[in-house]
């Protein structure tokens, strides 16, 4: 999955001239977190809601004019960070996460070969592209399937639902797992009434589960 | 209990809504559940009397499905070539193309929206459309075992002859996503949904999280319950949810998707209720819309996979608490005798499950505090929409 089919296109940038009371307001407008900071139609820099909020004096030793007017007269080049991140269009969504994970950061710009910024890519925007990979596509019902890690064996799981029975498989996702361990692949097919697949899949010897194979899922709890 | 004026709109014409003759949707069902309404002496042609259903008008059914779907089930009852119907989401496995299958639904929505007449015109407090509840129809394609949607168009009927606001209530096992879709946008049409979570189940929707759109948003609601969810954890939520929404949002008229395969015997989902579920719900469903709307509901079937077993039982325990009526708990023997032949299993003898049959479910306290996290989640995020921002809240 690659970013620029995730990312959010065409995000609020701001220059470095920029003052500190438009980084906050565009944040609360915008309802955003993050803005990239680019000059000359280039990248330099990030900055966060949380880093005003960090930069500004203390609201118990500062009056609230004297703050007014700090935000008003610095410019974001005085809190912005400038060794950003940044991550390219055609690099994959896992890449950019485990990239978020290590430097602990919220939100990842999209640049060019040129340093201009294409989009922003959000934790959200990661969250939502892991949902929509373990949810259903259409209206289906979800099954595990139990099977030998061994070639040819799902393939022949899927033979017998599509083949033998007709269903379709709207999404199949198989984590992976230890070398020779049994591999579960969740699978939705496209029906409300999967008990004619689950019989077939049995019956060429695949241990089923629906709604799950985890013990505690089977029955209520019977092992 | 005191009587209220009911309706049971039958007409055996309505079981030709066959698929084909193994097929789990099916009618034999209905005829097993109004010949044991029948046999209890709960139809009287009194205050509990059986209204035939009408046929929907093409412009009933237009106001909920596109012209282009209505063409397609029309060419395709008619026996036109089936290439291309699986973009309709028909001649599929759960949904198959049948000889006659547009005017047999278009008589089943027009059961429905006789129910709504009789309601709405004050003929009856209550009526129950039992061959209706097909809640996974959408808008342009047939799934689940549903080509239209009897309940939209009775409720876009209401919408457009009485105005005013409708509130539907689906506690069939699977989410009705039909429904709620045609709907989603519509502040006027409150949707709430109680099923076996999504994240099994089909059709794999209604989450939290789905609550409407635009100037609906805040007017579709769905709990959905952990796989082996038991009475005492569903019915806390169904008292607990079903009055408060009621009575923050004030409807003219309540719609009731009575499907009842969440029984713990139906044999395509995993709740686990018995058939107390439905002779509450339908009480404090019945309860609160006398607080709030004049008594009015009127009720529908749904999915109900127990064919033998379960059906007829649950469905004469709704028509019961529906036309105010206790229903007794020995099953008569004609009825026993009458369907025993065919029945592939032993018929119970009582209308009520008795307490031992209902095995107990290992996980039920994890099942039963997740349930409850989600009927939290939901009362924060839905019911300050309801109600309006921060009022009463």
């Amino acid at each position: 999955m690659l970013v620029k089919k995730r990312m959010t296109h065409d995000p609020v940038v701001v220059s470095p001239r920029h003052s500190l009371a438009d980084a906050l307001r565009l944040t609360r407008e915008r309802r955003i977190r993050h803005l990239p900071v680019v000059d000359d139609g280039v990248l330099v820099g990030i900055v966060s809601d949380r880093d005003v909020r960090t930069a500004m004096p203390s609201t118990l030793t500062e009056p609230d004019a004297e703050r007014v007017a700090f935000l008003d007269r610095t410019p974001i080049s005085a809190v912005m960070r400038t060794d950003v991140d940044s991550i390219g269009p055609l690099d994959t969504v896992e890449d950019a996460a485990k990239l978020m994970r290590r430097r602990r950061i919220g939100a990842l710009p999209v640049v060019d070969a040129h340093g201009a910024v294409l989009g922003i890519l959000s934790e959200s925007d990661v969250l939502d592209a892991f949902v929509e990979i373990l949810g259903p596509a259409n209206a289906s019902s979800r099954l595990e399937i139990g099977m030998a890690d061994r070639a040819g064996e799902l393939a022949r799981a899927m033979r017998v639902i599509g083949e033998e029975l007709h269903v379709n498989v709207c999404s199949l996702m198989v984590p992976p797992g230890k070398p020779d361990e049994r591999r579960v692949a969740i699978v939705h097919v496209n029906t409300i009434d999967p008990r004619e697949t689950i019989a077939a899949l049995e019956a060429a010897g695949f241990e089923v589960g629906w709604p799950s194979l985890e013990s505690d899922l089977r029955q209520g709890g019977f092992a | 209990m005191s009587r209220v004026p009911c309706a049971l709109v039958w007409d055996p014409a309505v079981t030709g809504y066959k698929f084909r003759p193994d097929h789990p949707f099916n009618p034999r069902r209905l005829e097993l559940a109004v010949s044991l309404i029948e046999a209890l002496g709960l139809v009287d042609g009194g205050l509990a009397k059986t209204v035939a259903p009408r046929t929907a008008t093409e412009a009933e059914l237009l106001a909920v499905h596109s012209r282009e779907y209505l063409d397609a089930v029309r060419r395709f009852s008619g026996g036109a070539d089936k290439a291309g119907a699986g973009r309709w989401g028909l001649g599929t496995d759960d949904t198959p193309i049948f000889s006659g299958m547009h005017d047999i639904t278009a008589l089943v929505s027009g059961a429905t929206i006789r129910a709504a007449e009789l309601v709405m015109r004050g003929e009856v407090t209550r009526a129950f459309s039992i061959c209706g509840g097909l809640h996974h129809a959408h808008r342009d394609r047939a799934s689940g075992f549903c080509v239209y949607s009897d309940l939209a168009a009775a409720i876009a009927w209401i919408r457009r002859e009485h105005g005013g606001k409708v509130m539907y209530i689906d506690y069939d096992a699977h989410h009705g996503d039909g429904v709620q879709g045609i709907f989603y946008d519509d502040p006027d049409v409150l949707t709430l949904s109680l099923h076996e979570s999504g994240r099994y189940l089909f059709p794999g929707t209604g989450f939290v999280d789905e609550l409407g759109d635009g100037d609906g948003y805040g007017y579709s609601l769905n709990v959905p319950l952990e796989p082996f969810t038991e009475d005492d954890s569903w019915l806390d939520i169904h008292r607990k949810l079903i009055p408060e929404v009621m009575e923050a949002y004030r409807p003219d008229v309540v719609i009731l998707q009575s499907g009842c395969d969440g029984h713990a015997l139906d044999p395509l989902t995993h709740l686990r209720a018995s058939t107390k579920l439905y002779e509450e719900t339908t009480r404090i469903v019945c309860e609160a819309a006398d607080r709030v709307c004049g008594g009015r509901v009127i009720a529908t079937g749904g999915g109900g996979y127990a064919v033998w077993k379960v059906v007829p039982r649950a469905w004469t325990l709704v028509w019961g608490v529906l036309s105010g009526q206790e229903v007794p708990n020995r099953i008569p023997h004609e009825w026993l005798n009458r369907w025993q032949g065919e029945a592939p299993e032993m018929l119970p003898p009582h209308v009520r499950d008795a307490e031992e049959d209902h095995r107990p479910v290992p996980r039920r306290q994890e099942i039963e505090a997740t349930n409850r996290r989600t009927l939290e989640s939901l009362r924060r995020q839905a019911l300050p929409l309801i109600r309006g921002w921060g009022l009463g809240f």
